[in-house]
């Protein structure tokens, strides 16, 4: 099995690129859905302690709505979605076709836009990968949960991850263009180490 | 009073005495094992990742793990003072979040570390004073060693005193 840490530089560079693909359909879904220009930045790979997770995207105590969902076929592992509070909200709003600020708690209706949202974008996300390496991959349905970000993070990894030392993501961030109320939230790519290993084989890199 | 406050993160401990408020944030699966002594009011904190060490590569530190947790706690509070026969425990967190996607094969790993907490508790003599765990929701702490004062707040729930 691969040390996460030893991951060389053109390997790493490898799964941005993939994991880039992936991202650009997820904003294009996410673009169609909110009718609304999305940017996303280049994305980052990060390799932490598991102890360091709830830092990894730099606010811990933020209240945040997370999607999370399987990812099962030929690579294993899975995808977090992770909207900060307010941008949930607005989500929603916008999916609802509800005014700006008119939604403030994240009733039954709420939630499941969000979802929905959600499992949109990682299956766009997942379905990009698989073109791109001849690979299957199938979408869990997905889960909600309105929670700190620290809780989300670490729960995601502890309890349906296998590694207890370090561990892997590749996030990207992305964000609707303008306005002060624009959504914006973070993809995090998360495959099982040895599904890392499938993945950079499907490129001819490890 | 000036109280101090320190932040507890994961898999970290921190022990003080009266003037001291121990916290964690963000509790998910994780679990806070308080362990207060009344007559002297030190008490400890630790958050605890996993169960136990056997479960990671890396077991340095005992911290991150229930099963050292207690023993190191326990003789921290000793060196400030307090006495391991008079202490109390109260934990905090453990939850199950994305429910939905645990299969029957998936390990729970909030219900596992109650466990383990409670196990490690049991194995140094320490009465359970309170719990809040397990559900499906986060928590974070505040725990007031000179009032003997343990907060839970909750996303969208109301505070719990313990």
């Amino acid at each position: 099995m691969i040390d996460l840490r030893d991951l060389q530089e053109i390997q790493l560079d490898a799964l941005r690129e993939v994991s880039n693909m992936g991202a650009g359909h997820a904003a294009t879904a996410l673009s169609q859905m909110t009718k609304s220009r999305i940017m996303i930045n280049v994305p980052r790979l990060q390799v932490s302690r598991l102890e360091d997770v709830p830092e990894l995207l730099q606010k811990p105590d933020e209240v945040v709505a997370a999607v999370l969902m399987h990812m099962l076929g030929d690579l294993t592992g899975r995808t977090l979605l992770i909207f900060p509070r307010h941008s949930a909200m607005r989500l929603s709003e916008i999916l609802l076709h509800r005014p700006a600020g008119s939604s403030h708690v994240f009733g039954e209706l709420e939630q499941s836009a969000i979802k929905e949202a959600g499992n949109i974008l990682s299956a766009a996300y997942m379905n990009a990968l698989s073109d791109f390496m001849g690979l299957m991959l199938l979408p869990s349905v997905p889960s909600l949960v309105i929670d700190l970000c620290a809780a989300v993070l670490t729960t995601t990894y502890t309890n349906f991850g296998h590694e207890r030392d370090y561990v892997f993501c590749i996030q990207t961030e992305f964000s609707m263009e303008e306005g002060k109320d624009a959504v914006s939230g973070h993809f995090l790519l998360l495959p099982d180490v040895e599904s890392l290993q499938i993945i950079l084989r499907s490129i001819r890199l490890a | 009073m000036t109280a101090r406050q320190t932040f507890v993160k994961v898999a970290q401990h921190a022990v003080g005495g009266r003037e001291d408020t121990l916290i964690t944030l963000g509790l998910g699966s994780c679990v806070a094992i308080m362990l207060h002594d009344r007559a002297t009011l030190v008490g400890g904190m630790a958050h605890v990742l996993l169960p136990e060490p056997s479960l990671a590569r890396d077991a340095s530190n005992p911290s991150k793990f229930a099963t050292s947790a207690v023993p190191l706690l326990m003789d921290e509070i000793r060196a400030l003072g307090g006495s391991a026969s008079r202490l109390e425990a109260r934990l905090v967190g453990g939850a199950s979040m994305f429910t939905s996607l645990m299969g029957p094969g998936s390990l729970n790993m909030g219900e596992r570390n109650i466990r383990a907490s409670r196990e490690a508790l049991k194995k140094a003599n320490i009465p359970i004073l309170a719990e809040e765990v397990g559900r499906d929701y986060g928590r974070s702490v505040r725990y007031w060693i000179g009032e003997s004062r343990i907060v839970v707040t909750s996303v969208g729930r109301p505070d719990i005193v313990l």
